[in-house]
């Protein structure tokens, strides 16, 4: 087996692919207080995908990394308004909606999530779907 | 989950003799994360704190470095405010003959010899080369905030 890298160290990882923007380009992510030695709140965007209703728009997320992060995953809401099945009333995704959270592994990233949102975005199902105004928040 | 005997050799050393000032104790449930602490070196600002740190040995080590983070805030130009350190042997110079023990010596030297003109950390090194005083003032004031139980 392999070492496993602990939650801090993933963490720096994670900050440092997304500050260098090494990561896809739709999806970007880093620290809410550059402060924060805990690193537990995370601002995320999304730029919508293309040939949806969600073309052009941006939308802010809100990434909680708890205690038992990457061994659990990490709690996700939007903070732009959206219309998407697996987003609840007040924009927290409901991580039994969503294939990344149902089946977490460890090696999956904030940016998994991110990519697989917008790729759910974007299905066929879902992509034109009614949304809120643009630049409304919850 | 077979732990490398250089590992094993190097915490069980760790162990027995321990180096002063300086203690670094595995996790139960993770041989290669350690739970270090470096008393702040005397005749420097951070003389009377203790400083948490965390180390955590990759599984290409000794061939790569140990990935090392303070988790004690601190005023220190090479060190940043994530506790992030800038230390050349933890990069481009280290070498599979260094271990934890002379990496965890280098930086509590770093510690005693703070060295502005290499910066992690640019606002503190900044204020280092222009006021030192004040800037050493700042760095016993952490110190003593966040450094001492």
């Amino acid at each position: 087996m392999s070492a496993k890298i602990p939650r801090n160290f993933r963490l720096l990882e994670e900050l440092e692919k997304g500050e260098k923007g090494l990561g896809a380009e739709a999806c970007s992510y880093g620290l809410e207080d550059g402060e924060d030695l805990l690193m537990t709140n995370w601002n995320g965007t999304i730029l919508g995908p293309p040939h949806s209703v969600h073309e052009n728009r941006i939308y802010s997320l809100k990434i909680h990394c708890g205690g038992q992060y990457p061994d659990v995953p990490p709690e996700v809401t939007f903070v732009s308004k959206i219309n998407l099945p697996c987003v609840g009333p007040t924009g927290k995704v409901d991580p039994s909606k969503l294939p990344c959270l149902v089946q977490w592994r460890r090696e999956f990233t904030m940016e998994t999530i991110l990519i697989e949102l917008r790729r759910y975005m974007a299905l066929p199902a879902h992509k034109k779907l009614p949304q809120p105004a643009e630049g409304s928040n919850y | 989950m077979s732990l490398p005997k250089r590992i094993i050799k190097e915490t069980e050393r760790l162990m027995a003799e321990p180096v002063p000032g300086i203690s670094a104790v595995p996790h139960d449930d993770n041989l290669r994360y350690f739970n270090v602490t470096i008393d702040g070196p005397s005749q420097s600002p951070y003389e009377g704190g203790t400083f948490k740190l965390e180390l955590f040995l990759p599984e290409d080590y000794p061939m790569t470095p140990p990935k090392v983070r303070f988790l004690t805030k601190i005023y220190h130009p090479n060190i940043d405010r994530l506790g992030r350190i800038c230390l050349d042997v933890l990069k481009a110079n280290w070498s599979p003959a260094l271990q934890i023990r002379t990496i965890l010596l280098s930086i509590q030297a770093l510690l005693g010899a703070p060295n502005p003109d290499d910066p992690l950390a640019n606002d503190v090194a900044q204020r280092w080369k222009e006021d030192q005083n004040a800037a050493i003032d700042t760095a016993k004031e952490w110190t003593a905030k966040y450094a001492t139980a």
